[in-house]
């Protein structure tokens, strides 16, 4: 299923996470994340690796759920202490909630993953989105890793300065990471000022019309995916 | 007795690449040494390797007696000084002077003496024009230079330097060079990385060239 079209896959996402906005019941949000499993395994994707991967993340998430599900004092108790409620059924339904939604979100954006970032831009292309948005959707895509990178050394060089960040309070720990964000902001502002400026000389928006060298083709199994996937919506949707 | 001992180290990239096959490598008090060879053969890894900024995959790292992995990165800072190979990446501040003095006042040390150093130091790297100024704003010959002396403003007890002389014309390279003597002088030891044959002429104790991940002398 490598080979459909990138924007079947968008459409298959824009279903899974409409409906993962639209829903609230677990059983429904839990057929939608296992929609999103078997579409993500049929596309050959190794989830396993990509929740690897994704570990601080997810143990953020489980962070979040489990203080919202702490915080909210609404519905029947389940846990207490002496007259403290802990945990009540309906803070614990909507912690499951958020973390669904979330595993929702993933998968849906590991799915997408299966298309290069060149291959959902030529997509949109001939989807008739304006070029230059999706060129800056291409350009954001492309810079991600580089941000990742030069935040992480400028992390490792602040340290390296002497300043201790596992020993610093949190008060100053901000003051720290306002020296770190601040260059980054304005690198990022000058990259895109080199970007625009090299842009202009390579003869960017010369023509009113574009060629491109890759064209996606629609095939009729992409059809049938699109048209299989909107009718489950609907069932989905009318039936729920 | 040696500053920083390397002891059967081994490396590989995330990829597989292998850079570093039980290398060792004693560095001395007071030694300044080069480290030369093509790009690409491990020089600046090397170099990360001892800051802790990466891992070995094997073997161990000794700082002035203490293994590497139980230092933090701030803990190494305060030790070893270390230039990056792209200076913009060290650079923090809204200004020159702040980018000097901002680690020092932030660790509670005196503010008129740290900023008479910074001043001394702004004269001897000729950035006492553009001390207000935005350090991304700089030229690179300009970031190298406040990098450089960003990292001298603690007196480390070994220093590190990634291509110092890159983008710094002959006057800015003799500044250098001079605070390098200087250095010396007070039996700092330093292991810089260099393709400029007069400068190496110049400082060398001991010049490693790398090949291979292994050490020609």
């Amino acid at each position: 299923m490598n080979d459909i079209d990138p924007r079947t896959k968008l459409i298959q996402v824009l279903i899974l996470s409409t409906l993962a906005l639209i829903y609230n019941k677990l059983s429904l949000l839990s057929l939608i994340l296992l929609a999103a499993i078997v579409i993500a395994l049929l596309n050959r994707i190794n989830l396993l690796s990509i929740l690897i991967r994704l570990k601080r993340l997810v143990k953020m998430i489980i962070l979040i759920a489990l203080i919202q599900s702490l915080l909210t004092k609404t519905g029947n108790p389940i846990f207490r202490i002496g007259n403290f409620t802990l945990l009540t059924d309906y803070g614990l339904i909507k912690s499951l909630e958020f973390i669904l939604r979330l595993g929702i979100i993933i998968v849906s954006a590991a799915i997408i993953t299966t298309s290069s970032s060149r291959e959902i831009i030529q997509g949109l292309i001939q989807w008739h989105c304006p070029y230059e948005i999706a060129f800056m959707v291409s350009v954001a895509i492309r810079f991600l890793p580089i941000f990742k990178e030069e935040m992480t050394d400028m992390i490792t060089a602040i340290q390296l300065r002497g300043i201790d960040l596992h020993k610093v309070k949190f008060n100053k720990k901000i003051q720290v990471y306002k020296y770190i964000l601040t260059p980054i902001t304005i690198n990022s502002v000058i990259k895109a000022k080199e970007l625009a400026a090299a842009m202009e000389m390579r003869g960017f928006r010369a023509y009113p019309q574009r060629t491109s060298y890759m064209v996606l083709k629609m095939q009729a199994f992409d059809y049938i995916i699109i048209g299989l996937s909107i009718a489950a919506a609907f069932l989905f949707f009318t039936f729920q | 007795m040696n500053n920083i001992d390397i002891n059967n180290i081994s490396y590989e990239y995330h990829r597989g690449r292998q850079i570093f096959n039980n290398f060792s490598l004693q560095l001395k008090n007071g030694e300044t040494t080069f480290l030369t060879g093509c790009n690409g053969c491990g020089k600046t890894t090397l170099t990360k390797l001892i800051m802790g900024i990466i891992k070995p995959t094997s073997g161990e790292i000794k700082i002035f007696g203490k293994r590497a992995d139980s230092l933090s990165l701030g803990s190494m800072g305060e030790i070893i000084g270390y230039v990056f190979q792209y200076p913009e990446r060290q650079l923090f501040s809204s200004s020159v002077m702040d980018e000097l003095t901002f680690p020092l006042i932030f660790k509670g040390y005196n503010k008129i003496e740290t900023f008479e150093k910074a001043k001394d130091l702004l004269k001897i790297f000729d950035l006492e024009k553009v001390k207000n100024s935005y350090p991304s704003l700089l030229s690179y010959g300009e970031k190298r230079r406040l990098a450089i002396a960003s990292v001298l403003m603690v007196v480390p007890k070994y220093l590190i330097l990634d291509e110092p002389t890159a983008s710094l014309d002959n006057h800015r390279i003799d500044a250098l060079s001079d605070v390098l003597i200087e250095l010396k002088n007070r039996k700092i030891g330093m292991l810089i990385i260099s393709h400029n044959k007069t400068f190496i002429e110049k400082h060398k104790d001991r010049v490693i060239k790398l090949e291979g991940g292994q050490i020609y002398e």
